[in-house]
């Protein structure tokens, strides 16, 4: 059982991968069914070990993929942290691309590919060794690809060239990092980090600063987050799963492994790698932040959001210590529920009024009241106003830079925070507070019976824009993403 | 029966927050209005029912939510009950016709909620929860009828408001790290220790002193509070402004010796009180002289915490002083409330009735000046009790004729409001409130003088006292018909010159300017150009993608060197 429960996982995701790249374009019904039977039955199985792993309990399996290089699935609490988010956050997105497309062309090869961009996300989140790791993040990589240029478009196919040249490049140097510290101490398993002692420390710092500046490649980390604002061009059910689940977070991910998992907290303070990648992030925090604020298009002004609080993520991995892990940890949860909110909405305004320009959102509020009561929400998560989730990442963070003796978070988190209500505000003043443009009268308002409907494509979005709100509420339940992430940083911290 | 309170604690803020929900429901937007007066009421109860000590613990709720009824807070909550239940009559017949009455119903019942739970909070996450509920939900009230002035207000408001929060939260985190704690009572007693107590003081008091409208950090509440509905307009100035001012009743440290912060608030407060005074006595608005004149007073009560902290190590003096403060503002608060509603009475009201509703704002405003026998005359003998003489207590003193003159300007200016036609007479809808206001304006300090106070309300009788409530108002009145008199008399027109030559000044003085987030749009266009030739620069994959490989490549071959 409990070597067959991470594969059941992989598993969830990769028979509807396989079935549906063979079912006509014209099933759209067995290809919900089964999409969405996948992914009930992975939250199912994602709840049962979410128990037992509170309860100390650790799924594994290894099988050798070549001679001499296994595949290892290793459920700990880390991992299902991602997991969790990730079943949860694509059990909606399946509901909502399906009332988004509506029988569009090439269905079966996007939700092919898009079961297949899931299973590789689990994937990551299971692996148990470094090479394990890069295997599916390559294959997200290429899974990925499809769904970006799936509207086959110039700008498309431009996006998808560049997030290739960069996500290839990316892996290339992780790789390399990956190679030099295995020569160097063996096979990197993340249960038993390497010895690290005996590495000479120029060399671990090399190995560190590869592996991380791949990494950072898909967590878009300036000066590396060019490709992001472009793949906008995509499908607004990729972008939402794009910004919140899949790339970005994999990459954050990835980084968030090698410090506590190869290197540990110490080790990374030790060599001086803790600093300089706080002071990386804290700068992508503040110069995402302040591009976000000169878009003017609302899809790209959220890819510029991304490339900030992604960062958060990176920031608390790096500053050592108990709070900062926790504030790190919790933001991969909060920062998803309440990105994916944001770009649910933008595709509903994109989709239903056309409107994808900020100085287009005049009065949107009376027209779309349960989409832009969701953007609210999310927006305001992202500021930080609490009880949002937002709030509650700030404040871990902003007490864990304190409590690394690095005070200077506090501005940057501060600052992060004038720039969000600086770019989200002014949306939320036109939506509810502007009166409508002209050429629409008073009869096109109240149409929100008709227009904001069906639920699939409503649904999502308030689901998650609820959520956000809750896990903020009701932070210091044991089963909220805080608690679990207290969880995590006690067994790092306290082993 | 700790379930009952522990059951009215939590109801105190649920029902407010039910009723702010039920607008969502087009068919219950009426229903929802109408509601508006009762949704306070289980927090009066509260004040009653709750006995001190009992408290809500939700171990789940935020990072742990404790909420309870203690120290000053059943003074504030009493305040902030009734005036909110009577507002909300009031607002029944002032917006029933609107077509935002929804949306205002909604955020009345967001800001109401923030305000009660500000006054009960037990933990700082609570607190500041709470705190921004009250600060960001005041804002659609403000804007409520979207004149460009609305929006103007609006946007200063809202800037200063999300400062205001960001500095709270970076006060509060310097002020609990390594604390173990989030109980504001540990929060504060470690707060005079604590290494970072300069950045968690100046921190906070600047988030709660832009709420609290201290110079100079109270540019938003001139604009504010005129432009909402006289309803949120009477909350705003009545009760809202006491959020902050109960904030820092809660973190100002007590039982040890800061003389620097203590020095710092006494200064920022009389400064306050005497520049609201002079600047409201330029402005023509009532609404708008009636928010200079909050600020005055505010500024006297946080001169009044200065010198709760400058008692340093003698806890007893220092509650004693914060319970005067507490009960200066009670006072204020119904006052002011009730100067507010008097605008919009004065609105409806003819020819005829106008004296009648002009001379009610008198008393209200001679009330706040500390005429004898109104409540006035107690909330300032509370106040020169609490102070030690010296130079604060002085000013204080004086600035009873400063706060004469501003509200005897307000009620002239009043005069002029009234409706063309002789005989209109105000609704009772709008007259039952303001007249309730007015009277718990009168008695509830008589009340509760004793028990907040400790010494008898009869003091306030003596002839010594009462000396010392007349005087001010007498001087003030001479000033103002010096400065009313004919010119030609003898001794009139010199000094009428001077005060003209005054008030002349005062016009002169800089207006504070709406200000534009100018940094913010400069950082939006101005630097725009370098800023998207950086990005481009750094979007070209080919620039990125090189590096990284180079990068990559340069260490495998120094490697393999």
């Amino acid at each position: 059982m409990t070597a067959f429960l991470p594969v059941a996982l992989l598993l969830t995701a990769l028979i509807p991968a396989a079935i549906i790249f063979f079912l006509a374009d014209d099933r759209e019904r067995l290809r919900a069914f089964i999409n969405i039977a996948g992914a009930v039955i992975k939250l199912g199985l994602v709840g049962y070990m979410l128990f037992s792993v509170m309860d100390g309990a650790v799924y594994e399996t290894r099988f050798p993929l070549v001679p001499g290089l296994d595949l290892w699935l290793r459920a700990d609490a880390l991992a299902l942290l991602f997991i969790t988010l990730s079943a949860f956050l694509w059990l909606l997105t399946t509901i909502y691309a399906i009332a988004y497309f509506e029988g569009g062309a090439n269905l079966s090869r996007f939700f092919g590919f898009f079961s297949l961009c899931v299973a590789a996300t689990v994937g990551i989140a299971l692996s148990g060794t470094a090479i394990t790791f890069f295997v599916f993040y390559e294959l997200l990589t290429l899974a990925t690809w499809p769904l970006v240029v799936h509207k086959g478009d110039e700008a498309s196919l431009a996006a998808g060239r560049s997030y290739l040249a960069y996500t290839l490049a990316g892996s290339a140097v992780f790789l390399s990092g990956i190679v030099l510290l295995t020569a160097a101490t063996g096979p990197i398993v993340f249960i038993e980090p390497p010895e690290m002692a005996l590495v000479e420390p120029w060399l671990a710092r090399t190995a560190f600063v590869l592996m991380v500046a791949g990494l950072a490649v898909k967590a878009a980390m300036v000066p590396l987050h060019g490709w992001l604002p472009i793949a906008m061009a995509a499908p607004a059910p990729v972008s939402a799963l794009l910004h919140a689940v899949a790339v970005v977070k994999a990459g954050a991910f990835g980084i968030v492994r090698v410090i506590y998992d190869v290197y540990g907290t110490d080790l990374v303070q030790d060599l001086g790698l803790g600093l300089p990648l706080a002071v990386m992030a804290s700068v992508t925090i503040l110069y995402g932040s302040y591009q976000a604020l000169r878009q003017t298009g609302i899809k790209r002004r959220l890819a510029y959001s991304t490339v900030s609080q992604i960062s958060y993520i990176i920031l608390g991995a790096s500053l050592a210590g108990p709070f900062a892990t926790i504030g790190g940890l919790v933001h991969i949860v909060h920062q998803g529920i309440m990105k994916i909110t944001l770009f649910f909405c933008a595709g509903l305004l994109d989709e239903k009024l056309k409107i994808t320009r900020v100085d287009q959102l005049d009065g949107v509020g009376r027209r779309m009241p349960l989409t832009m009561l969701a953007f609210s929400i999310g927006a305001l998560g992202m500021i930080g106003v609490p009880p949002t989730a937002g709030f509650v990442s700030k404040w871990y963070l902003g007490l864990g830079g304190l409590q690394a003796g690095q005070p200077w978070v506090l501005l940057v988190l501060v600052g992060s925070s004038l720039l969000n209500a600086g770019y989200f505000l002014p949306l939320l003043y036109r939506a509810w507070f502007k009166p409508l443009p002209e050429g629409v009268d008073e009869s096109d308002v109240d149409t929100s019976s008709t227009i904001e409907r069906p639920w699939g494509f409503v649904g999502p979005p308030l689901v998650t824009a609820l959520l956000a709100l809750v896990v903020g509420l009701l932070a210091a339940s044991p089963f909220s993403p805080l608690g679990w992430a207290t969880l995590i940083a006690e067994r790092t911290y306290l082993p | 029966m700790p379930l009952i309170d522990q059951a009215l604690l939590a109801l105190t803020l649920l029902v407010p927050l039910g009723i702010a929900a039920l607008p969502i429901i087009r068919a219950w937007r009426d229903r929802a209005l109408a509601l508006l007066p009762l949704a306070p009421l289980p927090g009066l109860l509260a004040v009653f029912v709750v006995s001190d000590g009992a408290t809500l613990v939700l171990p789940d709720l935020l990072l742990g939510g404790r909420f309870e009824i203690s120290g000053t807070a059943p003074l504030f909550l009493l305040l902030a009950t009734l005036l909110w239940s009577l507002a909300g009559l009031y607002a029944r017949s002032a917006v029933a016709e609107n077509e935002r009455r929804g949306g205002f119903t909604a955020f009345w019942c967001v800001t109401l909620t923030g305000n009660l739970g500000v006054f009960l909070a037990a933990d700082v996450v609570s607190f500041y929860v709470l705190f921004a509920m009250v600060s960001l939900g005041a804002y659609p009230l403000v804007v409520h009828y979207r004149t460009a002035e609305a929006i103007a207000a609006g946007r200063v408001y809202i800037g200063l408001a999300i400062l205001g929060e960001v500095a709270i939260f970076a006060g509060l985190l310097f002020a609990t790290v390594g604390l173990g704690s989030l109980l504001i009572t540990d929060v504060r007693a470690a707060l005079p220790l604590s290494p970072h107590q300069p950045y968690a003081l100046a921190l906070l008091i600047v988030g709660l002193g832009i709420k609290a409208g201290l110079v100079p950090l109270h540019v938003w509440l001139p604009l504010a509070h005129p432009v909402a509905p006289t309803p949120a307009s009477a909350v705003l100035s009545g009760v809202i402004v006491k959020a902050g001012i109960f904030g820092l009743m809660q973190f100002l440290p007590l039982g040890f010796a800061v003389p620097f912060w203590a020095e710092l608030l006494m200064v920022l407060g009389i400064v306050t009180a005497y520049y609201g005074v002079l600047v409201g006595l330029t402005q023509r608005k009532p609404k708008t002289i009636l928010a200079y004149s909050t600020l005055s007073q505010m500024g006297l009560v946080v001169a009044l915490l200065g010198s709760a902290v400058a008692a340093g190590a003698d806890v007893v003096a220092a509650e004693v002083v914060l319970a005067a403060a507490a009960f200066y503002a009670l006072h204020h608060g119904f006052a002011k409330g009730a100067l507010f509603l008097s605008v919009g009475v004065a609105e409806k009201a003819g020819r005829e009735v106008l004296p009648w509703v002009m001379a009610v704002a008198t008393l209200m405003a001679l009330a706040i000046a500390g005429l004898p026998f109104t409540g006035g005359a107690l909330a300032k003998l509370a106040m020169k009790e609490a102070m030690p003489a010296g130079a604060a207590l002085t000013f204080v003193t004086f600035s009873a004729i400063g706060t004469t003159l501003l509200l005897g300007r307000f009620v002239l200016q009043l005069a002029q409001t009234g409706k063309a036609s002789d005989t209109a007479r105000p609704d009772l809808g709008s007259l039952a409130p303001w007249l309730a206001v007015a009277a718990l304006a009168l008695v509830v300090p008589w009340l509760l003088f004793e028990p907040t106070i400790g010494i008898t309300a009869e003091t306030a009788l003596a002839s010594d006292k009462l000396w010392d409530g007349i005087w001010p108002v007498l001087v003030a009145g001479g000033i103002a018909i010096l400065a009313a008199a004919e010119p030609g008399s003898d001794l009139a027109a010199p000094a009428r010159r001077i005060v003209r030559a005054v008030m002349q000044a005062l016009q002169r003085l800089p207006r504070p300017r709406l200000p534009e987030p100018t940094l913010l749009y400069a950082l939006a266009d101005g630097s725009g150009r370098a800023a998207e030739r950086l990005e481009t620069g750094l979007v070209r994959w080919s620039i990125a993608g090189t590096v990284l490989l180079a990068l990559a490549l340069g260490i495998l071959v120094a490697l393999l060197l």
